[in-house]
């Protein structure tokens, strides 16, 4: 299976071309963007910074995608995760899977984000206001 | 050994990394050695899951001089 992780400090383009080898072979993809929203812990933010241990967390993702891909009909997994701020509206994270058939797409997606949010050593750091201001922790 | 801290653990101890002049010692040990220099991470230990190497240490687990050892508290990527 083709998996493609990337770790990146620049907005996610959201509209990138899948490899040509899926054309007349994936039946389904499936595709999610966590964006970033105005609020965090109740409170109103700007941006959220994210912070990864990138030497681990590239292999772990790989590691897990391929974990949940065994056995299944999945061809292909792209995961691009946002570090440094993150704009309110902006896309953290986006992921793009591809199968014969959607049931393992969805199983992968979902599955895929369970994990990360266990063990995928990525944080967010902090929150920022909208003049980009850190914002002290709720006491 | 290099050991790296990560998130509030930055701000716990004052410092991204440092380097511990350990060898051959058991994740008891480490934390030991760690709170001795860092107590604000005493609080923490319970939440805090330790990696060897990029691999998560276990119960067995025991680091030596060359290792880098990460400090890994509750993650929330996504």
């Amino acid at each position: 299976m083709d998996i493609r992780v990337e770790l990146t400090p620049h907005p996610i383009p959201l509209a990138r071309p899948l490899p040509k080898e899926l054309t007349g072979t994936a039946g389904a993809i499936a595709e999610f963007q966590g964006i970033v929203r105005a609020q965090e812990a109740g409170r109103e933010i700007g941006a959220l910074e994210y912070e990864a241990y990138s030497a681990m967390a590239e292999p772990m993702i790989r590691r897990i995608c391929q974990e949940l891909a065994a056995g299944g009909d999945c061809q292909f997994v792209s995961v691009t995760h946002r570090i440094g701020v993150v704009s309110v509206g902006e896309a953290a994270i986006h992921v793009v899977v591809a199968s014969r058939h959607r049931a393992a797409a969805f199983a992968l997606l979902t599955g895929f984000m369970d994990r990360l949010k266990q063990d995928v050593p990525i944080w967010k750091a902090r929150a920022l206001d909208t003049a980009g201001r850190p914002i002290a922790p709720a006491p | 050994m290099r050991i790296l801290f990560f998130a509030h653990l930055k701000d716990i101890t004052g410092c991204a990394q440092t380097d511990l002049a350990a060898d051959n010692i058991d994740t008891p040990e480490l934390w030991r050695r760690l709170i001795a220099t860092y107590p604000g991470l005493a609080p923490q230990q319970s939440q805090v899951r330790l990696a060897r190497n990029c691999d998560f240490a276990t119960a067995d687990t025991h680091f030596y001089s060359g290792d880098e050892v990460a400090l890994i508290p509750p993650v929330s990527g996504g």
